[in-house]
């Protein structure tokens, strides 16, 4: 059924006034004709709405510091918080050369477990012993400290119980005020957590730039089942050297040094585009918005970076492994795409992903007819183009930036990073566009649809009347789908399946949706006595 | 010099527990008709519908009121009436559970007073709303369980004429179990208020219309007559009384309360039939006794096996007081049985189960994986049973584990696990025994092999 206006308005049919209004300017139906359509993204999400957002301290701790590997996070809060978020991510971290297998506490939890007396007399006691402690216990290079709802209202001073512990142990200890409230959704959290280790972590290292290699940073690649390290296995292959990946299998003496980078690559626009445009100041840095989520995609974001480094034998090297890659994958995906070529999905994740999950579809002849973010802001809908335009509203503002001046003496202008001629240099960004991200809309086919801060129900109504053949969201918005016998994947952490990146991450993913539209459960569901007429599903839709 | 297996006092590090208010959800999601709107950020009721959504693999839909900065300051009883508003309109519910976070019991919010004034504004009828406290740092899941059950009872409970119908009100169960006890209470031709019924709820069916509110659970109607039950049953053991639903109605209305164990085990199910039979004077019908038969049968089989088990049990105090009678009965007698939070019951009905024996177990309240993996290493446990947080006691001390109670994140099915009745007992047992014989079988003759051969034949199987 094609998406129209009688499908928008049933979505909106039972809302009160002021919330239709509201969620009108959320959902755009795009419309070339229009030029690029503005979307509203980032504003306040609707009370009572069962939106599939998370919070501030969702995004600091669950997405950006927690998967840094040996640095230990403490959850200051009672109980629920640390629990909930305790290895739902599946960032994977291995033991290496730098970092051996005692210092990786991804895996544990690690919370303070406030009781009402800590909430009456205050907390910073307990945490200060607890630090302590988990020094004496674990050694850690070093220790985030993560604030919940309650304690920005209680008044612990984070930031002074972080100080003493580091003056007493001589490891930094970072504090976060990232409670839960702050800001609509999880992006403040990201905000937050980028300003820190930029503030205080990145460029503390003593490592020097190393003229015979070419390095690079991964930024906003979380390593969810594996998939950073199927881009590095790529990368590597091309010649490439990566100081970090932030944050997936990251550590925090990586992190200290990724300021040597001749570039930054940048997968997570949404989570952490702050670090890239802060490290372009501060340090000069250039960065390229790349996407390893499809086979033609990563293509793509292979050859840009060849030519970024604008070096022969990259540029020849990245086509003999791309080579090697297509003839192994292409004939695998060439025999799932007679299962998924002309299937329609949904996508609701993320700040990112459901835009890099369109290219991996569009390789299995599959389309997105509704995709949405989470907790995007416009620019990851419409491109970068329009951060001048939008305008800050009280949320946003609470939400510290960090005057960044050019550090004196690592800032090296962008084309002496990249080892370029400024005249190469320009030229290259005549092809190439560095420093910009072109959002999910330019993908999007017309008169398809794009929905930010989708809720339960819409989900439910789009899905009744647009019956897709599948559906992508987190594990939160599943088994709707699943009640009304349309097939499910999680791409917040995959199922238990990946990695999805990359080359082999194209023949997972194409396996698994395969595997998940084949099911002949799905058509056994009507039973054979009712009437044969009927559709999977129907009984329920 | 033993080590002592706590040392740490203040890092919990791998919690055991989950926090309270997602036990007033759990307690409101067995309401018929009802939503829950969670006053606070929203991150809790996303982080809660992720917990439950995992567990029962099913929608989980939980509101909340969404507090940004601004209403921490000026207060959210502005974001709370919009909430409220809306799940009206979208989901049409007859009653709304109200449960507050720790963002909202420390700024101090009342929401009694802020539902007074909503509904008074509003002059709506037919729906309930409910305030119910359940500040994280106060307690745990289990806590917030009785809390929101017993706040359920006290706001639909009026003075009614006495009546055939028996009370049950249950503990932290999955929608399998309920439908169990449901089956028995057919069975025994006994009309029951099962409190709260998660049997449908929690665990739908595919060929029924697929609705935003499941179809099923506690009708309001039927809660508001339990004063007038001939008895309650209440599988509440460990839970104090200020906290008891039971206890209120006791107190209130007058209703016997037979406060016993989880039916898990073949005494504690004894229990409950004893008490069914005392309250109704209805025979046991000759279906029930077989099935008695069976799990009679089943123990004699495997009490051989049993009795190698030194199991460490944990999670929900009622929970973990049944599975340890069970294990006692059948002489695998508990090394470890630990809970995350604490009562003032917990400790002294677990040692009344063991005090006729040799071994005690040892027993810890307010515990973290942290601490029971120290102490069960040291206590040579070689099973645990408990929810998939304890996942770790696996992977850290290789120690087998029996997922039962909630959560289940890592397997299937978790909204099926039987682990009441003499059926579900059965299936419990026969779980318990061979995973601990899968265990034994691949480990055995290596063992052996070590002890007789590699080390010249001295027997030395504990190390």
């Amino acid at each position: 059924m094609a998406i129209n206006h009688e499908v928008l308005d049933k979505i909106l049919l039972p809302y009160p006034d002021k919330v239709k209004k509201n969620r009108i300017k959320h959902i755009v139906r795009k419309n070339p004709e229009e030029g690029c359509q503005q979307i509203e993204a980032n504003t306040r999400t609707i009370p009572g709405i069962i939106s599939q957002r998370g919070c501030c301290y969702a995004g600091c701790k669950g997405v950006v510091v927690g998967p840094i590997k040996d640095m230990i996070t403490i959850t200051h809060g009672p109980v629920g918080c640390g629990y909930y978020s305790w290895g739902t991510r599946r960032n994977k971290a291995r033991a290496d050369e730098n970092t051996p297998p005692e210092q990786i506490y991804g895996a544990m939890c690690f919370i303070t477990d406030m009781q009402e007396p800590d909430i009456v007399f205050g907390g910073e006691k307990k945490l200060a012993k607890m630090i302590d402690e988990v020094v004496e216990i674990f050694h850690p290079r070093a220790i985030n400290i993560c604030a919940t709802c309650p304690i920005g209202l209680i008044g612990d001073d984070l930031g002074a119980v972080a100080k003493a512990a580091s003056e007493r142990h001589k490891i930094q200890v970072l504090s976060y005020n990232c409670e839960g409230y702050k800001g609509v959704s999880q992006s403040a959290g990201h905000h937050i957590a980028n300003n820190m280790l930029l503030e205080h972590v990145i460029g503390t290292g003593d490592a020097k730039s190393e003229p015979e290699k070419y390095v690079i940073n991964i930024l906003g690649e979380y390593n969810i089942g594996g998939d950073s390290w199927e881009i590095e296995r790529i990368l590597h292959d091309i010649g490439y050297t990566i100081q970090g990946v932030l944050t997936g299998d990251s550590s925090y003496e990586e992190i200290k040094n990724i300021h040597i980078a001749n570039l930054n690559l940048v997968m997570c626009h949404r989570s952490i585009n702050y670090i890239a445009e802060m490290m372009e100041e501060k340090y000069g840095t250039p960065w390229l918005k790349v996407n390893f989520i499809g086979v033609e995609a990563t293509k793509k974001s292979l050859r840009d970076l060849a030519q970024v480094t604008g070096d022969e034998t990259f540029i020849r090297k990245t086509e003999e492994v791309i080579a090697r890659e297509d003839s192994v994958v292409l004939p695998v995906l060439e025999q799932y795409r007679k299962i998924c070529a002309g299937k329609i999905a949904f996508a609701f994740v993320g700040g990112s992903r459901s835009h890099h999950y369109q290219h991996l579809l569009r390789d299995l002849g599959m389309e997105v007819v509704v995709a949405g973010y989470e907790f995007a802001h416009r620019d990851d809908y419409e491109g970068r183009q329009v951060i001048p335009t939008i305008k800050l509203d009280a949320d946003t503002k609470n939400i510290p930036e960090l005057d960044i001046k050019p550090d004196p003496e690592r800032y090296q202008e962008a084309h002496v990073h990249l080892n370029l001629s400024k005249e190469k240099y320009d030229e290259i960004c005549s092809r190439i566009p560095l420093g910009y991200y072109e959002g999910m809309y330019p993908d999007m086919k017309s008169g398809n649809l794009m929905i930010d801060d989708c809720n339960h129900y819409e989900a439910e109504i789009l899905v009744k009347r647009l019956k897709p053949d599948l559906f992508f969201a987190g594990v939160r918005d599943k088994y709707i789908a699943q009640k009304m016998g349309i097939p499910a994947k999680q791409l917040h952490s995959y199922d238990y399946s990946g990695p999805y990146a990359g080359f082999t991450g194209a023949m997972n993913f194409a396996r698994d949706v395969a595997h998940a539209m084949t099911t002949p459960a799905w058509r056994l569901i009507t039973p054979p006595w009712e009437k044969e007429t009927k559709e999977p599903g129907d009984n329920n839709a | 010099m033993v080590p002592d297996p706590h040392p740490l006092h203040e890092v919990n590090e791998n919690q055991c527990q989950v926090c309270m208010p997602l036990g007033g959800v759990m307690a409101l999601k067995g309401i018929a008709d009802s939503m829950v709107l969670v006053h606070g950020s929203q991150g809790c009721s996303t982080y809660m519908r992720l917990s439950m959504v995992e567990h029962f693999n099913e929608p989980v839909d939980i509101a909340s009121s969404s507090l940004n900065e601004k209403q921490t300051i000026y207060g959210g009883e502005e974001n709370f009436r919009k909430g409220l508003d809306n799940i009206i309109r979208v989901y049409r519910p007859k009653v709304i559970g109200v449960v507050t976070t720790c963002l909202t019991e420390t700024m101090g919010e009342d929401t009694g007073r802020m539902i007074g004034t909503y509904l008074a504004d509003r002059s709506l009828h037919g729906i309930d709303i409910i305030p119910i406290s359940t500040p994280s740092y106060s307690g745990t899941q289990s806590e917030g369980f009785w809390t929101a059950v017993r706040d359920l009872i006290v706001y639909y409970t009026t003075t009614v004429s006495p009546h055939e119908g028996v009370n049950i009100i249950v503990a932290q169960i999955s929608p399998a179990d309920t439908r169990e006890i449901k089956r028995i209470a057919r069975l025994m031709g006994v009309m029951i208020t099962l409190v709260p019924d998660i049997s449908m709820t929690l665990d739908r069916p595919y060929g029924i219309l697929y609705e935003k509110i499941p179809p099923g659970g506690t009708r309001r109607e039927d809660i508001a007559g339990m004063g007038g039950a001939k008895a309650t049953i209440q599988f509440g053991y460990c839970c104090p009384d200020p906290l008891s639903p039971g206890k209120y109605l006791e107190e209130e209305y007058g209703v016997p309360l037979y406060n016993i164990p989880l039916p898990t085990g073949l005494m504690n199910m004894d229990r409950f039939i004893r008490a069914l039979v005392s309250i109704t004077k209805k025979p046991v019908p000759q279906s029930i006794m077989l099935e008695r038969g069976w799990l009679c049968d089943a123990m004699a089989d495997a009490h051989k096996c049993l009795a190698e088990i030194r199991p460490a049990v944990y999670g929900d105090p009622e929970l973990v007081y049944a599975v340890s009678s069970l294990c006692v009965e059948n002489g695998a007698i508990p090394a470890l049985v630990a809970t995350g939070t604490t009562s003032s019951r917990f400790s002294r009905e677990i040692l009344s189960l063991t005090q006729d024996g040799e071994r005690q177990p040892e027993i810890l309240e307010q515990a973290d994986f942290s601490g029971i993996g120290a102490t069960a290493a040291q206590k040579g446990v070689n099973l645990a049973i408990g929810h998939s947080g304890g996942k770790v006691l696996t992977e850290r001390h290789g120690i087998p584990l029996v997922r039962a109670g909630y959560p289940v994140h890592d397997r299937l099915g978790g909204q099926r696990i039987l682990t009441l009745g003499y059926t579900g007992t059965l299936s419990l047992l026969d779980t318990i025994s061979n995973t601990y014989l899968e265990e034994k079988y691949r480990t055995y003759r290596q063992l052996r092999r070590t002890e007789f051969y590699d080390r010249g034949g001295v027997i030395h199987a504990e190390t």
